[in-house]
């Protein structure tokens, strides 16, 4: 590893890639103090704040705020960063508290409402049958 | 419950430039290679992206002497995939993975969710029972797709709802997950479920 540790379970076979997973957040394996998980299509942004301070942001921070230049689901950014999914809900909640992210936890009373449902049953209706691009106008 | 409240919670931050979508989520659960990944990528606008993600299990009670259930925790791969449907409002297809492991643990990712899928191979039904099993204990809108391999379907669909004892109400179709317009009707069964739940 780039920082010359052993890597505390060096479990070989294991899928995750060994980022020293908690030891960024410092031992931490709870999210929330509230005791909800942020869900997994939590999106998250990077704010002015962030951005300009990114050059001082340690490693996985740094990633983060970068990454959520463009809105970004926390699995995705866990996808992309090669992070532990609880490792980035952890990182996220602290930069969002030192205002370098926002988060936007999906209110589910939103999300299951008959409008949003409307809106994507109309919206894949759209979604042609087949990948290459529609010539026809049928 | 509160209604007034904005379709998300944005934190304290009066600089964020960009506002994001409303992120939504269906979950496509199944047994080990029947074409839960295969049906993400079909219609996914990005390659279907794999990430891991933590689930609690409570061992089985083997070589448990203390009665106390012994907590593991186990990552296993979750490859998903989404589609923007406008700038506001952008769907997440989350495949998990499923058999007997698939349960109160997956909790975690299923939480929220509009409706699932639930892909059954014929040759293999047993493997779907959990996934089947936790959408209703769940109360989650859901269909089962016999995912067509080669075309072929060993069993009628009659003997699938049959063999899974799903009530009536659950909608058992035959889709092709390598299909793009399959896999999205498959879809748009199970949002036309959960509509006409909100309607109920």
């Amino acid at each position: 590893m780039a920082d010359g540790s052993t890597p505390p379970n060096p479990e070989p076979g294991g899928p995750v890639p060994a980022v020293r997973p908690f030891l960024v957040t410092a031992g931490r394996v709870a999210p929330d103090p509230s005791g909800r998980t942020m869900p997994v299509e939590t999106q998250v942004v990077a704010t002015a704040e962030g951005l300009a301070v990114l050059d001082r942001l340690a490693f996985e921070q740094h990633d983060i705020v970068a990454a959520c230049r463009i809105p970004q689901s926390i699995a995705e950014i866990a996808a992309r960063l090669r992070l532990h999914l609880n490792v980035v809900r952890i990182l996220a909640e602290d930069l969002r508290t030192a205002g370098q992210l926002t988060v936007h936890v999906p209110d589910t009373d939103v999300t299951h409402d008959a409008s949003v449902l409307r809106r994507l049953i109309d919206g894949l209706r759209a979604i042609p049958d087949s990948r290459g691009v529609l010539r026809d106008t049928d | 419950m509160t209604p007034t409240e904005p379709a998300t919670r944005p934190s304290a931050a009066p600089s964020a430039a960009v506002r994001p979508p409303l992120p939504v989520k269906m979950v496509i659960a199944g047994g080990f290679g029947v074409g839960k990944t295969t049906a993400v990528g079909s219609i996914s606008e990005i390659e279907p992206l794999t990430t891991e993600a933590a689930i609690t299990e409570v061992a089985a009670g083997v070589d448990d002497l203390s009665h106390t259930p012994r907590k593991t925790t186990t990552t296993v791969a979750m490859d998903f995939g989404c589609i923007t449907v406008d700038p506001t409002l952008k769907l997440y297809l989350f495949g998990t993975p499923g058999q007997e492991r698939f349960g109160f643990m997956w909790d975690d990712i299923v939480e929220g969710a509009l409706g699932g899928l639930v892909i059954v191979d014929t040759r293999r039904l047993d493997d779907c029972y959990a996934a089947v099993d936790y959408f209703e204990h769940k109360q989650i809108p859901f269909a089962v797709a016999v995912n067509a391999f080669d075309g072929k379907v060993e069993h009628t669909l009659d003997e699938v709802r049959w063999a899974l004892d799903v009530s009536e109400r659950v909608p058992v179709i035959v889709f092709d997950a390598r299909e793009r317009g399959s896999v999205r009707d498959a879809l748009l069964v199970v949002l036309e479920q959960a509509l006409a739940r909100t309607q109920a």
